[in-house]
């Protein structure tokens, strides 16, 4: 295993174009840059990524670098960016009509912003959890079960019924496994074939990442999963981000630093305007940021 | 005349005075309904009750009416019951009740005095005036009740001292119209029940804010009410006038009815039917006792299964491209247009188009599968339209979370987006199906056979498929051949006029086939709706 540079340094690469719009930020940004290096090869290797909505700026310059089978924290003010970059890993901004990205992102070295990538293929392997809980006005069981059923993992339709190649009992398994994972079994484990609809916020967020984890991604990325939660649940939901880690690769978006630090491995800051500032382990960018204004976020003097 | 200003959040007891309103509020929903049925022909104006005229009873509760809501005025601005009235009715009200009251004031002048058109115009702007300072100047309680109370009073007059009454007609001006006391009593009642009833409600809410929402809320639901009424009343005519030819002839005993043999696997066993319904089974033919519509029922409903099994499937088609696969721009735009446009372009058009276009080359003879097409092609349009705002409106984040899954778009479409777009797609068909169903002009073109469709020309679609040697290997001759339909017959019947010789009573067998239309047409509806219901059901439950 090779010791991997990440994040950009300033003096290996000084003559990249410079985002004119802001240069003065541009350059407080650069000089607050530190290194992080960790083993092994990157899931996630981002690099010079810009994005723009029309005209509107939204994230510049981002480079970063995420480790495999960990989880990593995405804080900030509203609006600096974290949902849109979320969006760049595994290329949702595509569906955006507004949005250009520019720049690299490559899983597992494989570049995804190039022609002729799999959309399909990579979305399975790098799976999302949306801000805003989404299921589908399906019972609950078809919810979780939606993805691998489209997937061919799982076969209940009438013809695999005749043909005994019925996976009822698998499906069965999965959505047990998923629910459980999402720590929702308890609550609906009598009403599977309710629709979602019928949740409250709290559960059709975990139902939301139930249905995630039951497709088995690589890589998990979540925006704000415990928004809507009650501390019970947000407990359970940390713990299951925790356990997830073992062979996961986790990215989240949270907006409580408390759970940032509790439950990442690494954490990126970025600050308004689009721009990472801060990227590090995390007992170092809590305990010891370089920069004052990351200080000044996190302390809560400004956001 | 002190300004009651206190405001109880609780109204601890009516007064006799409100309840009083309240009797003149249930006293104006009673005469609206008693006018709704004199419109109907349900009772008659020029009837007796407990031997007085009709048209005298209405007249004495108006008057009463009138009388109440003035008076409640009165004592409101006396200061003899709370109310919290505002310092004017206002500029909307002034300006309706002087319009009304100028209208009034000028037919009175003009027809009932005979002064003339200018010294109409002067009556009617005299009372005008003074309506609108009646109502606008002084404080809420009398401007809204005086104007409208007195309009009451003087219909009730009129009706009660038989100014208008059962012997009274009238026509206007030089029009080619005359006006009969059956239309013009209940219109009258109508109209100044609304009035009054307006009033007694604010009245009754004590005027100010309660009250306006007391008197909007009495006329919105009296408007509401009299669209069911109309409703209700439309299809009760329908009944009544079709009924004595539907049932003509129906017989309830055992081996009444016809017997139905079914065959399988060389048993057969025969049911014999314990109903008789000949309107219903049979066609029309010199030795019937009782001729019936069977031809056209089939014809119908072979028409409509016909058009949507081709539209449904190409209009939702096209609906999925436009709607998730095609950029929105010029293009759908155009395609939105088009089908906008073809949706309101007369059926004749239609029809004659499938005349001149698919008749040659199906045979060159009228036919059901020409009548099909081209029913299908007017019902496209509406498919796609309806469908398409259907998919419009499911919301993007079921597409992002599908997407996010690594699902693919067909997929995506197939198993989220179209069961979300169902309803919507579910409702445009039988708005469709009902406008179809209905299409003489069309069918007379492409597919209609002749006024008397005897039994013997049911067309039997199932039976008609037939293997065949060469391709296409399935062929159905029955399609090809002409056939009636249910308005088609209904038109044929009236204007041909030369039904008479052959049918007993052509008026009743045309009614009857009317009212058997609406069954089939409403019929079609209850299919789509429980349709639409398990559809959305599978939503949201
Ligand atoms: N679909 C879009 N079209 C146009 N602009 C967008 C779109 N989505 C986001 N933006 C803009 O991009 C910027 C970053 O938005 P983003 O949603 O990434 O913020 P965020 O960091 O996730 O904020 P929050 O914490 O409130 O969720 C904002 O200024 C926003 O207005
Ligand atoms: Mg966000």
């Amino acid at each position: 295993m090779s010791e991997t540079k990440s994040t950009i340094q300033t003096e290996s690469n000084p003559d990249r174009p410079v985002s004119t719009t802001t240069g003065e930020t541009e350059e407080e940004v650069r000089s607050e840059w530190r290194e992080y290096a960790f083993d092994g090869e990157p899931k996630l290797s981002v690099e010079n990524l810009d994005v723009y909505y029309g005209d509107d700026h939204a994230l510049r310059d981002v480079s970063i670098d995420i480790p495999e089978e960990s989880v990593t924290a995405l804080i900030g003010p509203s609006g600096c960016g974290k949902s849109t970059f979320l969006r760049c890993l595994n290329r949702m901004n595509d569906r955006i009509k507004s949005a250009r990205v520019d720049g690299s992102v490559e899983v597992d070295g494989e570049e995804i912003y190039q022609d002729g990538t799999n959309l399909v293929e990579l979305r399975k392997r790098v799976g999302m959890v949306f801000q805003n809980p989404n299921p589908f006005p399906k019972s609950i069981r078809d919810n979780v079960s939606y993805g691998p059923r489209k997937h061919g993992d799982i076969d209940t339709g009438v013809l695999a019924g005749l043909l005994g190649r019925s996976n009822e009992e698998r499906e069965a398994e999965l959505v047990e496994r998923s629910l459980k994972q999402a720590a929702l079994w308890d609550e609906v484990d009598d009403r599977l074939d309710d629709n979602a609809m019928g949740l409250s916020g709290g559960q059709q967020q975990r139902l939301c990442i139930a249905r995630c984890l039951a497709v088995d991604p690589e890589v998990i990325l979540m925006d704000e999963p415990a928004s809507a939660l009650d501390p019970i649940a947000t407990a359970k939901i940390e713990d299951l981000i925790d356990e997830l880690a073992q062979e996961y690769t986790v990215v989240i978006v949270t907006h409580n630093m408390q759970q940032a630090a509790r439950i990442s491995d690494q954490t990126a800051v970025f600050l308004t305007g689009g721009n990472l500032v801060e990227y590090g382990e995390t007992d170092q960018v809590f305990e010891n940021p370089e920069s004052q204004r990351v200080e000044d976020y996190i302390t809560g003097k400004f956001g | 005349m002190s300004r009651v200003t206190e405001s109880a959040l609780i109204r601890e007891e009516t007064s006799t005075l409100e309840a009083i309103a309240g009797v003149a509020i249930g006293l104006c929903a009673l005469l609206f309904a008693l006018a709704m049925a004199a419109l109907f022909e349900v009772v008659t104006v020029t009837d007796s009750v407990a031997g007085l005229p009709m048209s005298n009873v209405l007249g004495g509760l108006l008057a009463v009416v009138g009388v109440v809501v003035v008076g409640f005025g009165a004592a409101s601005y006396r200061g003899l019951v709370p109310t919290e009235p505002r310092a004017s009715a206002g500029a909307v009200a002034a300006t309706a009740f002087s319009a009304i009251w100028f209208v009034v004031g000028g037919l009175v002048a003009s027809q009932t005095l005979g002064v003339g058109l200018a010294g109409g115009l002067l009556g009617g702007g005299l009372l005008g005036g003074i309506a609108f300072a009646v109502t606008a100047i002084p404080r809420e309680d009398v401007g809204s009740t005086l104007p409208a109370g007195a309009l009451a009073l003087l219909a009730g007059g009129a009706l009660l001292t038989g100014v208008i009454g059962p012997g009274w007609s009238w026509t206007p001006f030089d029009l080619n119209a005359t006006f009969f006391p059956p239309i013009v009593v209940p219109a009258v009642v109508m109209f100044c029940s609304l009035l009054g009833g307006w009033a007694a409600a604010k009245a009754y809410g004590g005027f100010g804010a309660r009250g306006r929402h007391l008197g909007a809320y009495l006329l919105v639901y009296l408007n509401a009410l009299a669209i069911v009424a109309v409703l209700v009343g439309l299809v009760a005519f329908v009944v009544f006038k079709g009924a004595p030819g539907v049932f003509e002839g129906v017989t309830v005993a055992a081996g009444a009815g016809p017997s139905t043999t079914v065959s399988a696997f060389g048993f057969s066993h025969t049911v014999v039917w314990p109903v008789s319904w000949p309107f219903l089974t049979n066609g029309a033919a010199l030795m019937n006792d009782v001729d019936g519509v069977l031809p056209a029922i089939v014809g119908t409903v072979w028409l409509v299964v016909g058009s949507v099994l081709f539209a449904v499937p190409l209009g939702v088609g096209a609906a999925v491209f436009l709607s998730e696969y095609a950029e929105q721009g010029r293009f759908t735009q155009v395609v939105e247009i088009a089908t906008n446009g073809l949706w309101s372009t007369p059926s004749i058009v239609f029809g004659l188009f499938g005349y001149a276009f698919l008749l040659p080359r199906f045979g060159g003879e009228k036919s059901l599968l020409s009548g099909m097409l081209t029913l299908g092609f007017m019902l496209l349009p509406l498919v796609v339209i309806t469908s398409r705002e259907a998919m419009l409106s499911v919301p993007d984040e079921y597409r992002d979370a599908s997407a996010a899954l690594g699902v693919s778009k067909w997929q995506t479409i197939r198993s989220v987006v179209l069961p979300a777009a169902l309803p919507g797609v579910v409702t445009g068909v039988i708005l469709g199906v009902g406008r179809i169903a209905g299409e003489t002009a069309p069918i007379l073109l492409t597919m209609a056979g002749g006024t008397f469709v005897p039994g013997s020309q049911t067309v039997d679609v199932i039976g008609g498929f037939q293997f065949t040697a060469s391709p296409p290997f399935v062929a159905n001759p029955a399609l090809l051949e002409a056939t009636s339909a249910l308005p088609y017959q209904v038109y044929a019947l009236v204007t041909a006029g030369v039904g008479g010789s052959q049918l007993n009573d052509p008026e009743a067998f045309a009614w009857g086939t009317t009212l058997v239309l609406l069954a089939v047409v409403l019929s079609f509806y209850a299919v789509g709706i429980v349709t639409r219901y398990y559809f959305r059901r599978k939503l949201h439950q």
